[in-house]
């Protein structure tokens, strides 16, 4: 298993992927600033609750982006070259599966690891309202990693299994903009879409007073069913992903 | 002699097709087996069959003499190597770190990369990216990835395929040199009757998926043996004396051709269509070439 991963980071070489985790940390980057330029110091005292429940919000539409384009990275060299046939006369055909997953969920925890940093570094640059809050940080970090695997292994299967990568690249935008909007949409509908999970194990909730136009944030406790569903989704997705990978014929 | 490959109603359905239909194929060890058939024959699929990339619909496959199954296909595959349709290969990559790649998934020495480079004459080439190689040598390195292992069975599916004459000259001496060099039993496959012709011991032809002809090369030659034509001033009463006289006859325009044999045959032959006032007109010597022979079997022009 090991040699097959690190075959994985040798075919990654020279292809650039983490230029695109860099580039949409780097865009991440940039909202935050702009998100927090124009708070007052009133606001800047609940930054922390601020920043993990815009973050999220982004996120359904940034990380789709980042696995949709380091699961079509990782896979085309092996469409292009034509490798599976040779790959699955050495090692099981499972076994490629998982070592493209376990390399792609690198890239995927080194952009959920980037954007804590950027958390992480704003809050204590700009002094925002009480100690950094590692639980809730913490948290931040598992829900976006376990969501974000989730979207990834979706992204892998399609990736794998399709030559033309217009096709996954396609349906992983469409997904993030349907968890973006999906916030609009009522619990139950939520918690079917895939892609609207950063939304649904979000730990801060927001009030809006539409009279004095003030927004209060408030700590929320965590879905438990949702993060149940995510975890079912995980397991069945890999599960459908794998056999259809297996099964297909070369 | 023992055989390394052996199927057995080998067969595989597309649709309500059958592309492949009850192939035996039985290639003997040391053997280069030439698997001849035109384009869409069944050759890519039946050798595909054989290393598992596709599941057949009926038949069984015995590989060094074992069954083969979902279980043990793997480990019967450490002693194969492939190169099935066109060579598989990571263009980003240069040609020495494709190799690296496919050395430490089979675990084999890393020696073997700087020998197997050296038998397809890679070496100098080996630091350029593989997009930048041509297509001969991306069919070298293919059979270098083949190679890697020191399989015991060797699988090539048109290996000489887009390349130009010298490099098919090329390939075809490295593929007859292995089996004495390595003790290697080859399969490869063609649809050029000549390439067969100058590279196999032994040959399969494949047509809509059927086996149409499986022997040596020297046999199929024998078929290509001499003929006599003769012409009569009357072919059928000629028929029917040969006939009386026990020799087998075809018709062929004027012509009835019949087999080689002794001048001192022929004479009496001669003689006594000569009694019968039977005129004999003419007596030519033919030869059937391998490409009618190819053609009859698979209906299919030679393309050369
Ligand atoms: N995956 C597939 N689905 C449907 N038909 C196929 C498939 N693969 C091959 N065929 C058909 O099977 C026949 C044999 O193909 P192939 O084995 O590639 O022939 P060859 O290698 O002798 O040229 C062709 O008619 C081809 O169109
Ligand atoms: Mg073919």
């Amino acid at each position: 298993m090991s040699a097959a991963i690190w075959m994985e980071v040798l075919k990654a070489k020279g292809r650039k992927i983490w230029l695109v985790v860099a580039i949409m940390m780097a865009v991440q980057l940039l909202w935050a600033g702009w998100a927090i330029s124009n708070k007052d110091a009133n606001d800047l005292a609940q930054g922390w609750l601020f920043f993990l429940y815009q973050f999220p919000m982004l996120n359904c539409i940034i990380m789709p982006v980042i696995a949709a384009v380091v699961a079509s990275r990782l896979s085309d060299v092996e469409h292009k070259g034509q490798t599976f046939k040779l790959l699955e006369t050495i090692i099981p055909t499972k076994r490629i599966f998982a070592a493209k997953f376990i390399w792609g969920s690198i890239y995927m925890l080194g952009a959920a690891l980037g954007q804590l940093a950027i958390m992480i570094g704003m809050g204590v640059v700009l002094h925002f309202g009480g100690p950094v809050p590692w639980g809730a940080l913490v948290g931040y970090l598992l829900f976006t990693l376990m969501v974000s695997l989730t979207i990834y292994v979706f992204q892998q299967g399609i990736s794998m299994l399709v030559a033309n990568q217009m096709v996954p690249m396609t349906l992983g935008l469409i997904g993030g903009f349907i968890g973006l909007f999906s916030m609009f949409f009522p619990q139950g509908f939520q918690k079917l879409v895939l892609w609207s999970y950063y939304g649904v194990l979000m730990q801060v909730g927001m009030n809006w007073d539409p009279i004095t136009r003030a927004t209060d944030f408030y700590w929320k406790a965590i879905d438990w069913p949702g993060l149940g569903l995510i975890l079912v989704f995980f397991g069945l997705i890999y599960g459908v992903g794998q056999i259809l990978f297996v099964r297909r014929e070369v | 002699m023992n055989n390394i490959i052996e199927t057995e109603g080998l067969s595989k359905q597309y649709g309500n097709v059958y592309r492949v239909k009850d192939v035996d194929l039985s290639v003997p060890e040391g053997a280069i087996y030439g698997f001849l058939g035109p384009n869409g024959a069944g050759k890519s699929t039946t050798l595909k069959m054989i290393l598992g990339l596709t599941k057949p619909t009926a038949g069984a496959i015995t590989v060094f003499g074992k069954r083969v199954n979902s279980k043990n296909r793997l480990e019967n595959l450490k002693h194969v190597g492939s190169l099935i349709e066109s060579p598989s290969y990571y263009g980003h990559l240069t040609g020495a770190e494709n190799l690296r790649i496919f050395q430490t998934l089979r675990g084999v020495p890393k020696q073997n990369i700087v020998d197997v480079l050296k038998i397809v004459r890679l070496e100098n080439q080996q630091h350029k990216k593989v997009s930048q190689y041509s297509l001969g040598m991306k069919q070298r390195l293919g059979l270098a990835s083949a190679l890697l292992g020191y399989p015991k069975l060797l699988i090539l599916d048109e290996p000489t395929n887009g390349l130009d004459p010298a490099g098919i000259s090329e390939m075809r001496e490295l593929i007859q040199s292995l089996p004495q060099k390595f003790g290697m039993t080859v399969v490869v496959s063609s649809h050029l009757l000549s390439e067969v012709d100058q590279l196999a011991t032994r040959v399969g032809i494949i047509r809509e998926g059927e086996l149409v002809y499986q022997d040596s090369l020297t046999k199929l030659h024998q078929y290509s043996k001499q003929h006599l034509a003769v012409r009569t001033l009357n072919n059928e009463v000629t028929k029917a004396f040969l006939s009386q006289n026990g020799v087998t006859w075809e018709a062929e325009d004027d012509y009835l051709i019949i087999p080689q044999m002794r001048d001192t045959r022929m004479a009496e032959i001669s003689k006594a269509l000569g009694q019968n006032n039977i005129g004999l007109v003419r007596i030519e010597e033919r030869k059937k070439s391998l490409e009618d022979i190819f053609l009859e079997l698979t209906g299919t022009a030679v393309s050369l």
